[in-house]
């Protein structure tokens, strides 16, 4: 058992035992060694069930948004883009601070998991490209912290520049070309909202894809509709997507879903100043006010 | 089953020379749900009206679509129309095929027919889906705001005052009075400016239904037509108004002299002061970049020998927020920066001046105390020359517009010097002479008949001083030779530009401007002081180059506009405004900071889930103050806010139409 799977077990059974909290979200062994699913603590006996290891990608802050008419407290461990997406929810007015116990984990970069999946277990394993790519591993936010300044330091060493090669190289294509990349790889989707589900950013009460809107919104699986359901789903999180990856990882049919947000968060920080979702709260949202300075290159 | 009436208008030649109306006509007839369909040469004529009416009863239509002009233009003469035909307002949908497409396509007969189809297909689609409105009503704040204190702002003041109704009028100078208190004499008929301005600057401070509220600026303007809510910044006078006498000890005694702007900095002034003897209030104000107190500490002057103790040099800018139900804008206008036309030497030379320069050397109470003397050296010129269009009409250089005006003061300025100096003369430099207005060209034929102006009609090329005189090289162009006087003083006409911060004020309040940053009216002929912005009128120079005369009747055009929205009691608002719906509204608040007229706010409504009571909150427009611009309905990702009578569903059916 690692030292942070230690400190999380004592941690969580203290806030149970005290009754800081009714329940905790942590992160638990899955079906397989590469799976950290999210686990809901309610007892503390049950608190050796929380394990901290390589493969805890889930982004616990989103099932607060299921818990947010619960009694009581909730604890919830979060790593740096957990903590991003907490803020995010509590700008979007999603959850209550005074609900919530924040206990911040510094996150040295979590592993591959379908690769390790494909390689086994006694490899050597890369990390999820979206650790490797990440500005924030310690949490901004939090109320307990577990770990000390070493590690901190440990982990923002590890830091790397935002890199946009990717997007570059879809915005490099021609028009027929980039349509063609697109819908060979939304042609693949099967709408099963994984993406959407697991999303930090998508909150609405009804997501307009579960509402009747005869003519306007199509629930088939066809490739019109299926590009429709991209952009959309693209554009409703743009500005406000905070770069955890759990979309694409989510995603059962390898669709490359966070270029297509990359490339949003891209083209909001050229043309609107440079914006990192869920770091500061107070700030502006880049398209969430009304400003006669934007820019109107369209017109 | 909806039964669609088409009716398409010839707009006289304006569409049927570009688009075949009878085969459009025709063509809408096969649309589904279109149960009538016709073509007629004035749609919005009465026999146009007419003709809707009868067709509404006799067709049994329910619902309309006329194929014309702009919404902009006569949508609210349609509504009107099927509504006394007994339809429901909002029952109508208009396809604009003269602006959208025989103006813009007045050269192919053929596809501008196919286009206006298409429009007309749309509009069909679109009016299938919509709803009966239902307007509701605001209460209005019977009280009227003047942004500015000149001619036209008094005018409007005092003309809403004397219906019974509260003004506040907010300028931004120490002093109410504007342009037309710096003007010595008014053309046509020669009276001075400030013999029939300041009995006006006296009566609307002394009237009781008038605040004048000097030395402020508009800081913030929020609400809507009925109900703006505006802050107002009172700079710091550091004098109390109210316990100031005006006995002008304090300016007497002031140590620091500053060139006066009033007089175009061709006299001092002194650091704490009144801008003119007739000023009103006729109390000072200290500049505080100037005064030696504020800037070293040192002096106090002021204070010491103010026998009331009004000097207070701790005052602050002081913000109030009043609410008003409408808004007057009447801000006037700026010269042009002359400096770019260097070869006339302004700046260079003394005694090259402009227009306002000459007005002042003509006023009993300005630097020369109205002997036209010049500014280098004194002496009384005997060879003036004027120079019209300076910036005025020169794309190049300057606006493109006429300042209208100019021509009018020249002539003024021309007569004046002939009557006041012996044996001078007075040539004037012109492109044209415009003197359309009442008495305007006899006044202009006594300038050049009786008082023997000499006017010269060409260009000057060039100015330079030659011992104490300033030779002028320009061109006759009717004889065709170039000609050179030698002038003791030259006058340039400059031109009327919008004020530099224009832009800013129109940007705050929320109307929109032209390219020269002139206020642009609601329509050039037939609402010339409205703006687009319900409740927001304009007067004076503030909306294009205007004289006195022009400015006054605007004024009292404006003040009239005024006094019909303040004398109801509550006033209808327009139902194309955002519905939310609660169901699905997260209540994220993301339309809240991107409505540009803070319409929506969050409240907390009660449901129960799993059968718990639990508060949440949701969106809650207000329908007094959206405007129904749609911003919110884009924010919101859950399609909660839907714009009523442009719903998603609607503009959905209206692409259907077009491309599927």
């Amino acid at each position: 058992m690692s030292e942070m799977t230690k400190k999380m077990q004592e941690i969580a059974r203290e806030i149970l035992e005290k009754g800081e909290a009714q329940v905790v979200i942590g992160w638990e062994k899955g079906t397989f060694w590469y799976l950290s699913p999210p686990a809901f603590i309610d007892k503390p006996e049950d608190v050796q069930r929380l394990v901290w290891d390589d493969f805890c990608h889930n982004n616990l802050s989103k099932y607060l948004v299921d818990l947010k008419n619960h009694e009581g407290k909730t604890a919830v461990f979060v790593k740096g883009c957990d903590s991003r997406a907490f803020n995010r929810l509590l700008q979007d007015k999603q959850i209550d601070r005074e609900k919530v116990i924040l206990i911040g984990i510094p996150c040295p970069g979590l592993l591959d998991q379908d690769k390790a999946k494909e390689l086994g277990k006694n490899s050597e394993l890369p990390k999820a490209q979206k650790c490797l790519e990440c500005q924030y591993p310690n949490p901004l936010v939090y109320d307990y912290y577990l770990g000390d300044k070493e590690a901190l330091n440990e982990v923002a060493a590890t830091k790397e520049a935002a890199d946009y090669s990717d997007v570059a190289a879809i915005e490099a294509m021609s028009p027929d070309e980039r349509y063609d990349f697109w819908t060979r790889q939304y042609d693949r989707c099967i709408r099963c909202y994984a993406c959407r589900n697991v999303c930090p950013a998508c909150s609405c009460r009804e997501c307009v894809f579960d509402q009747t809107r005869v003519g306007w919104i199509g629930k088939a699986n066809n490739s019109s509709e299926n590009q429709f359901f991209a952009l959309t789903r693209a554009m409703h999180v743009a500005g406000r997507c905070i770069e955890c990856g759990e979309c694409e990882r989510a995603c059962p049919m390898d669709i490359p879903i966070m270029l297509l947000n990359k490339k949003l968060v891209k083209d909001i920080n050229e043309l609107f100043g440079e914006y990192d979702a869920g770091v500061d709260i107070e700030g502006k949202l880049p398209l969430g006010h009304f400003d006669k300075n934007d820019p109107e290159e369209f017109m | 089953m909806k039964r669609v009436g088409v009716f398409i208008c010839h707009c006289g030649t304006n569409i049927s020379a570009a688009v075949d109306c009878e085969k459009v006509a025709e063509n809408a007839k096969s649309f589904p749900g279109v149960a009538y369909s016709t073509d007629y040469k004035y749609m919005c004529a009465e026999p146009g009206q007419e003709l809707i009416k009868k067709a509404i009863k006799e067709q049994k239509l329910d619902r309309i679509v006329v194929a014309s002009c702009s919404p902009r233009m006569h949508e609210p003469t349609f509504r009107r129309c099927i509504e006394s035909g007994g339809l429901n307002a909002y029952l109508l949908e208009m396809a604009n095929i003269r602006e959208h497409c025989s103006w813009v396509h007045p050269d192919d007969k053929e596809r501008a027919t196919i286009k206006a189809t298409d429009l007309v297909k749309m509009a069909v689609a679109k009016v299938m889906q919509n709803e009966a409105l239902v307007r509701s009503t605001i209460p209005i704040t019977k009280r009227a705001l003047v942004i500015g204190g000149g001619i036209a702002g008094i005018q409007a003041a005092l003309d809403i005052a004397n219906t019974g109704h509260i003004v506040d009028v907010v300028e931004k100078e120490p002093s109410i009075g504007g342009r037309m208190a710096q003007v010595d004499k008014t053309f046509p008929t020669l009276d001075c400016s400030a013999c029939i301005l300041t009995p006006k600057m006296v009566d609307v401070a002394n009237h009781p239904n008038v605040n004048l509220i000097t030395y402020s600026e508009i800081e913030k303007v929020e609400g809507y037509v009925g109900n703006f809510d505006v802050t107002i910044r009172k700079k710091a006078r550091s004098v109390d108004l109210k316990a100031c006498t005006g006995c002008g000890t304090c300016i007497q005694k002031c140590p620091t002299k500053v060139p006066s702007e009033f007089e175009m900095e061709m006299m001092d002034r002194k650091a704490i002061y009144t801008p003119f003897p007739q000023a009103i209030p006729n109390k000072p104000v200290i500049d505080r970049e100037n005064c030696r107190y504020f800037k070293s500490g040192k002096c106090g002057v002021c204070q010491k020998v103010c026998p009331t103790n009004a000097v207070d040099f701790t005052q602050e800018d002081e913000l109030v927020t009043e609410r008003y139900g409408a808004i007057v804008v009447a801000t006037g206008f700026d010269l042009f920066d002359e400096s770019v036309y260097g070869e006339y030497g302004y700046g260079k030379y003394k005694d090259v001046i402009t227009g306002l320069h000459f007005e002042r050397l003509l006023n009993a109470s300005g630097p020369t105390m109205g002997k036209i003397k010049r500014p280098s050296d004194g002496k009384i010129p005997q060879n003036v020359v004027f120079i019209k269009c300076v910036g005025s009409r020169d794309e190049a250089k300057g606006k493109a517009y006429c300042s209208k005006t100019c021509c009018m003061y020249t002539a003024k300025h021309a007569t004046l010097v002939r009557e006041k100096i012996k044996d001078s003369n007075a040539y004037v430099f012109y492109m044209d002479v415009r003197t359309p207005g009442k008495g305007y060209d006899e006044f202009y034929t006594r300038t050049t008949d009786q008082y023997g102006a000499k006017y010269i009609r060409g260009r000057v090329s060039k100015i330079y001083e030659k011992g104490d005189k300033l030779i002028v090289w320009g061109e006759d162009t009717l004889l065709g030779r170039p000609v050179e006087i030698e002038a003791d003083m030259v006058v340039l006409a400059t031109a009327m530009v919008a004020k530099a911060d224009a832009a800013k004020l129109a940007q705050m309040v929320g109307f929109s401007y032209d390219q020269n940053h002139f206020y642009t009216e609601a329509h050039p002929k037939l609402a010339p002081v409205e703006t687009h912005t319900a409740g927001v009128f304009l007067a004076g120079a503030c909306q294009g180059p205007k004289d006195i005369p022009e400015s006054v009747a605007q004024a009292s055009a404006a003040a009239v506009k005024v006094c019909g929205l303040l004398s109801k009691e509550e006033m209808p608002t327009e139902p194309i405004i955002s519905a939310v719906n609660e169901a699905i509204c997260s209540g994220c608040g993301m339309c809240v900071p991107v409505c540009p007229y803070t319409a929506i706010d969050l409240k907390v409504i009660q449901e129960r889930i799993h059968g718990k009571t639990v508060s949440r909150k949701v969106a809650n427009v207000n329908s007094g103050l959206c405007q129904g611009c749609g911003a919110c309905t884009v924010a919101c990702r859950s399609a909660a806010l839907n714009l009523k009578h442009f719903t998603n569903e609607q503009i959905l059916a209206e692409v259907d139409a077009l491309c599927l």
